[in-house]
């Protein structure tokens, strides 16, 4: 079990240090000259002022002496600041990022709490009417993009039916939101799950449970369940990977004040180091839980436990 | 010397073809598709109204016998609009996939063929890449190069690459291994041989299930680019972009929000079924 | 005294309804009583494993069983009787590596059935099964019980299976191939323990098998199936003895016997045509970047000759090494030490186009006929593919050489513009066989070529093999696990244990009169084909061999000191 998990670890250090590495680079990719390109739209900036955020920045020096030192401004905690207002990008990021945490969050135990049992039982009713049904809306959900159906949540239960509020930061204002992109990826865990335990089912140890007489409820709670949700497990830090893209475009449209909205914003006004600092605390949030969940998957897996 | 002449027949599974027929998801997916195409090839002829001219009709008309699927907020006529877009649509998806399919497959095959210390970096790469999420990716694309339709293409083609990647990598570990890979090795073919007789065509109808589905995948992303304004800029017909703008007007005219975003689904979910239907057609594995 | 289980009278099996149903059994009737062993022998396809499903009430859905099984009074083919699984009938299956429910542990699989049915509390269901687990022969029984499928072997997971059915206490017990997928030692050990819990307990069993090995050595009554039908039934020495029907004879006739006096005279020794020297290979157990997992020596040291125009049989159990050696060979894995001489060339120093064109003087045919061929290329393009590579036929040529090559291994040259998958096993190795000596190779390496046919198709590959080795004066190393074949068609034969060579010499001496300990204890193993030789208790295979340098103790008869 150690050995998979110093893997995962090894690998996840190695990741969020590809992250800062590009993040650094970013900059450059950038076709023209970044700082002007920055501070294009804030009026009355002198050109003295801009040669100093250009040294600030470091750009005036070779690229690994920029890299050094945006490593020691990063392990100080220094992240930048913005273009507008310039506070701390550090402190606006950590302004928001519970919110999109707890979007996320949120949307990811709807979306198992509906999706998983849903596949189960269509798993369980293979072949029948229901299983092809349940398929069905499970194909649709999955074909639906979630920013309409987010428009139309908000078109039905904010507007029309008046239930929800149009935008805000109370719990109210989580449901719509939460739901959005929760029920678009429970579709995927509903079909994730069935064909999981389809799966299970065909495999010769489930033969072997019924073999010795156990009745069908039982086989499928403790042996075909345990077996066929360890893929399901696994899938978790993919998709919650995905909740968080598509938490920047959910909160656009619900206004949701979380790090997606602060992003897409900062692409507009060519923010570049809030840019930065959006991808470095997406890749670090995302290695997280990927390996939070690997670690879950190897204490559950006996096979790796135990290995 | 009496080797018996062994002319037993033996049962041949169903053709591919009618393997596909006999998939309903793959049936219904197909005629989308096909429709779609259609749509695409000929919407100068099917569409009634220049998409780009203003003021063609009253602004924010609901459906009509006129204008059949109504105006928008400056008077362009949304059938010709929805119709523009599909072929919009099905070249953002074909671009988008073909770049990410082509590198991505080179990519796996390569890994999976050459093992060892290739292997090694090219897949670590790429499961690096992969945890960036195609979101985030894509994002920081267009943040770099700046909005634009062919940006947020181009986005969509690089973010999928690890994905293609990883996937076409399994493929090809799972044929390389088989005993007729190693039969042609041991026959004294070149890598070249080994990489296009027989690794290419067996590995190709996985990678063209993928693909169909993440035609999908890459229609939703470029759409979601666009709807945050960060794709298709106007005029440009796109449906991602349509939705955008309909934001402001949802409560006075609702079928500017659903008349897009139906469209943008059917198109998914016919790529999707298309490609389900592909898949459980080329999965009858064939036992004794 | 012995009373009747189990009767079954009439029993068919059809697959799918009304037009386009395929009947999988057909009338097929047995008893089974106390104490006895009925076998139930037949090919792939012949049904024999529906019939164990039918009496389960395991059958998949679309197949419907009708006839007349009584058991306990009551006829279980009927539509709602309860199946008598478990406590009435065990089941124990052909693969134990994936029989095992993988995320539970041993205790709790064993203990679970007994609880469910009510036969005892968890607390005595416990020490029941900790009892049985000593009773068939699982060494820490008590330790076992908290491990996982995973960390035990394949034998000890059969064991586990004996004893999860066996603590129902069970009337019948049902074993469909219990020992296939298991080395030949460990085989034999499961056949004794199958044998011992008859003989305690009196319960019938019905061992369904191919291999008529394992029917003269534990059945006291057959039953021979095929297609779906009763061929003959009867005692085990009046099938053996007197088969009546064709089926039965053909079978007997093609099963090979260690104990088949050699027909070849013994070739003298001729030229060296390889010789492998200090070949040493070792597998890490984790690929790429990463911390290496445990390492598997598979190659220790491995020196060999092969003379030209005989067959070599490379004998083991899994983990022997032999395949891997047969790979080194053939540079399919790179060896870490040593040299290969062919001709006077080191095989394994060659690189790139060299190697390319040196591939041809050996040929591989592989195990799995089904997977050895690229399903998106014709059988002709597959035959021709050596040749094309080699460039020996002009273009206009090639149609005639693929033809007369189809037409030697015993297909017709219609066939060339077919798929693989519109042919069986046994025409696929065909052709397996016809690209393999296309290009005129100087040795082949026969890698386990018969062990996924079925025993009548077996003999005709076997055949086939012989006659083109000597047409065309072949020289084979055939890899194989099974001694009865080896005897059958090698000439000298080296066995493998853990990476080395622990005996080396003429097939007929070797089989006769093992030296090593190792080979006598395999040799012992081997289940034979004649009921008339019952055998006693084996001597279990303990501790560690010697496995030093080979001495030679005979002319061109060599022992591991």
């Amino acid at each position: 079990m150690w050995h998979f998990l110093s893997t995962r670890l090894v690998m996840g250090f190695l990741t969020i240090w590809v992250t800062t590495i590009m993040v650094t680079l970013l900059i450059h990719a950038v076709p023209g000259d970044p700082v002007q390109i920055m501070y294009a739209q804030s009026q009355g900036t002198t050109p003295e002022q801009i040669e100093q955020v250009r040294r600030s920045l470091g750009l005036d020096r070779p690229i690994h002496i920029q890299y050094l030192m945006y490593m020691e401004r990063l392990f100080q905690g220094d992240l930048g600041v913005t273009i507008r207002g310039g506070q701390p990008v550090l402190e606006v990021i950590f302004q928001r990022l519970p919110n999109t945490l707890m979007l996320a969050v949120t949307a990811m135990f709807i979306a198992i709490l509906i999706g998983v049992p849903i596949g189960f039982l269509a798993a369980y009713r293979e072949g029948t009417v229901i299983d092809i049904a349940l398929m069905v809306l499970a194909i649709a959900g999955i074909s639906m993009p979630h920013f309409w159906l987010g428009l139309m949540l908000l078109f039905f239960f904010a507007l029309e039916l008046g239930w929800l509020p149009v935008s805000g930061n109370s719990i109210m204002n989580l449901i719509l939101p939460a739901l959005t992109l929760g029920l678009s990826n429970a579709a995927i865990f509903a079909r994730l799950t069935r064909s999981s335990m389809i799966d299970v089912m065909s495999q010769d140890f489930i033969q072997t449970a019924y073999a010795k007489g156990l009745p069908k409820a039982l086989v499928l709670r403790r042996h075909v369940m345990r077996a066929g949700l360890l893929p399901v497990v696994t899938m978790m830090g993919l998709q919650f990977a995905f909740m968080m893209g598509g938490a920047i475009v959910v909160e656009n449209i619900f206004s949701w004040n979380g790090v997606g909205r602060m992003a897409v914003e900062a692409i507009f006004q060519r923010d570049y180091p809030i840019i930065q600092g959006f991808i470095l605390t997406f890749s670090v949030v995302v290695v997280v839980v990927a390996i939070a969940i690997d670690a879950l998957y190897a204490v559950l897996d006996p096979r790796i436990r135990r290995a | 010397m009496d080797t018996k002449v062994d002319t037993s027949v033996h049962a041949a599974p169903l053709g591919f073809r009618k393997r596909l027929l006999l998939s309903p998801n793959g049936i219904v997916g197909l005629v989308i598709v096909l429709g779609l195409i259609f749509c695409a090839i000929f919407a100068e002829h099917l569409a009634p109204h220049n998409p780009a001219k203003m003021g063609t009709g009253g602004r924010f008309l609901p459906p009509n016998s006129d204008f059949f699927l109504g105006t928008d907020e400056f008077g362009r006529d949304m059938l010709s609009r929805i119709l523009y877009g599909s072929r919009i649509t099905l070249l953002i998806g074909a671009v988008a996939v073909g770049i990410s399919l082509t590198i991505g497959m080179l990519i796996g095959m390569l890994a999976a063929f050459r093992r060892g210390w290739i292997e090694a970096i090219l897949m670590r790469s790429t499961d690096i890449l992969f945890s960036f999420t195609e979101t985030l990716i894509a994002l920081s694309f267009v943040a770099v190069l700046g909005p634009s339709l062919q940006n947020a293409v181009i986005a969509v083609g690089v973010a999928g690459i690890p994905f293609y990647a990883r996937t076409c990598y399994s493929a090809a570990l799972v044929e390389t291994s088989k005993p007729y890979f190693e039969a042609s090795i041991s026959i004294g073919s070149s890598p070249g041989r080994l990489l296009f007789f027989h690794l290419l065509p067996n590995v190709l109808p996985t990678m063209i299930v993928v693909a169909t589905l993440g035609v999908s995948t890459a229609i939703l992303a470029a759409a979601g680019l666009s709807f945050l304004g960060l794709g298709a800029q106007p005029p440009t017909s796109e449906w991602g972009y349509m939705l955008a703008g309909s934001r402001d007007y949802i409560n006075r005219a609702p079928w500017l929000m659903t008349i897009p975003g139906l469209a943008i689904a059917v198109t998914v979910l016919g790529f999707n079924l298309l490609g389900d239907g592909l898949r459980t057609s080329l999965d009858p594995v064939e036992r004794k | 005294m012995s009373t009747t289980l189990l009767s079954v009278r009439g029993l068919s099996i059809t697959l799918g309804s009304d037009a386009r149903a395929t009947s999988l059994l057909q009338d097929v009737s047995f008893d089974v009583s106390t104490g006895q062993i009925l076998s139930i022998v037949g090919e792939s396809g012949s049904g024999k494993s529906m019939t164990a499903k039918a009496i389960m009430g395991l059958l998949p859905p679309k197949a419907n069983s009708s006839g007349i099984a009584m058991f306990r009074g009551q006829n279980l083919l009927a539509k709602n009787t309860t199946p008598p699984r478990g406590t009435g009938i065990g089941l124990i299956f052909q693969e134990p590596m994936t029989a095992l429910t993988p995320v539970l542990t041993i205790g709790s699989q064993l203990t679970e059935a007994i609880v469910v049915h009510g036969l005892a509390d968890i607390n005595a269901a416990h020490r029941r099964a900790i009892e049985m687990l000593d009773r068939v022969g699982i060494p820490n029984p008590v330790q076992r019980m908290r491990q996982y499928p995973h960390e035990l072997s394949g034998g000890m997971r059969q064991r586990v299976m004996i004893a999860m059915m066996m603590l129902l206490e069970p009337d019948i017990l049902i074993a469909d191939e219990p020992t296939t997928a298991l080395d030949v030692t460990v085989q034999a050990q499961i056949l004794d323990l199958l044998r011992d819990i008859v003989f305690d307990t009196q319960i019938g069993l019905i061992l369904i098998t191919h291999d008529m090995g394992v029917v003269a050595e534990m059945a006291s009554d057959v039953i021979v199936l095929k297609a779906g039908q009763v061929v003959e039934a009867g005692s085990v020495q009046q099938i053996f003895d007197a088969p009546n029907a064709e089926y039965t004879r053909a079978l007997l006739d093609a099963v090979p016997s260690i104990e088949a006096a050699h027909l070849k005279p013994l070739s003298t020794k001729g030229t060296v045509i390889l010789s492998a020297r200090n070949l040493h290979k070792t597998f890490r157990g984790q690929r790429g970047v990463g911390p290496a997992g445990p390492k598997t020596k598979a190659l220790d040291d491995v020196s060999l000759d092969i003379w030209h125009g005989e067959t070599l049989a490379l004998v083991g159990e899994s983990g022997s090494g032999k395949s891997t050696l047969g790979r080194v060979l053939l540079r399919l894995t790179e060896a870490d030490q040593g040299t290969v001489e062919l001709g006077n060339m080191d095989l394994l120093a060659l690189t790139g186009a060299q190697l390319r064109l040196t591939r041809r003087k050996i040929q591989m045919i592989f195990q799995d006929p089904y997977a050895s061929l690229d399903p998106r290329q014709s059988v002709g393009a597959a035959i021709l593919e050596p040749i094309i590579i080699q460039g020996s036929a002009t273009k206009s040529d090639r149609h005639e050489v693929v033809s007369e090559l189809l037409t030697r291994v015993g297909l017709t040259p219609e066939m060339a513009n077919r798929f693989p998958h519109e042919f069986s096993g046994g025409q696929r190795q065909r052709i397996a066989i016809a690209r393999a000596i296309a290009s005129g190779p100087e040795l082949i390496i026969a890698d386990e070529p018969t062990s996924a046919l079925d025993v009548s198709i077996q003999a005709q590959i076997l055949d086939l093999l012989a006659d083109l080795k000597q047409e065309k004066k072949l020289t084979m190393l055939f890899i194989s696990h099974d001694l009865a074949v080896v005897r059958q068609v090698a000439d000298r034969v080296a066995v493998m244990r853990q990476g080395r060579i622990i005996e080396l010499g003429p097939v007929d001496a070797v089989w006769s009169a093992p030296r090593h300990p190792y080979t006598k204890a395999l040799i012992d193993a081997a289940p034979v084909p004649d009921p008339h030789r019952k055998r006693g208790l084996r001597t279990p295979l303990t501790g560690s061999f010697s496995t030093g340098k080979l001495t030679e103790v005979a002319p061109g008869h060599w022992v591991a000191s």
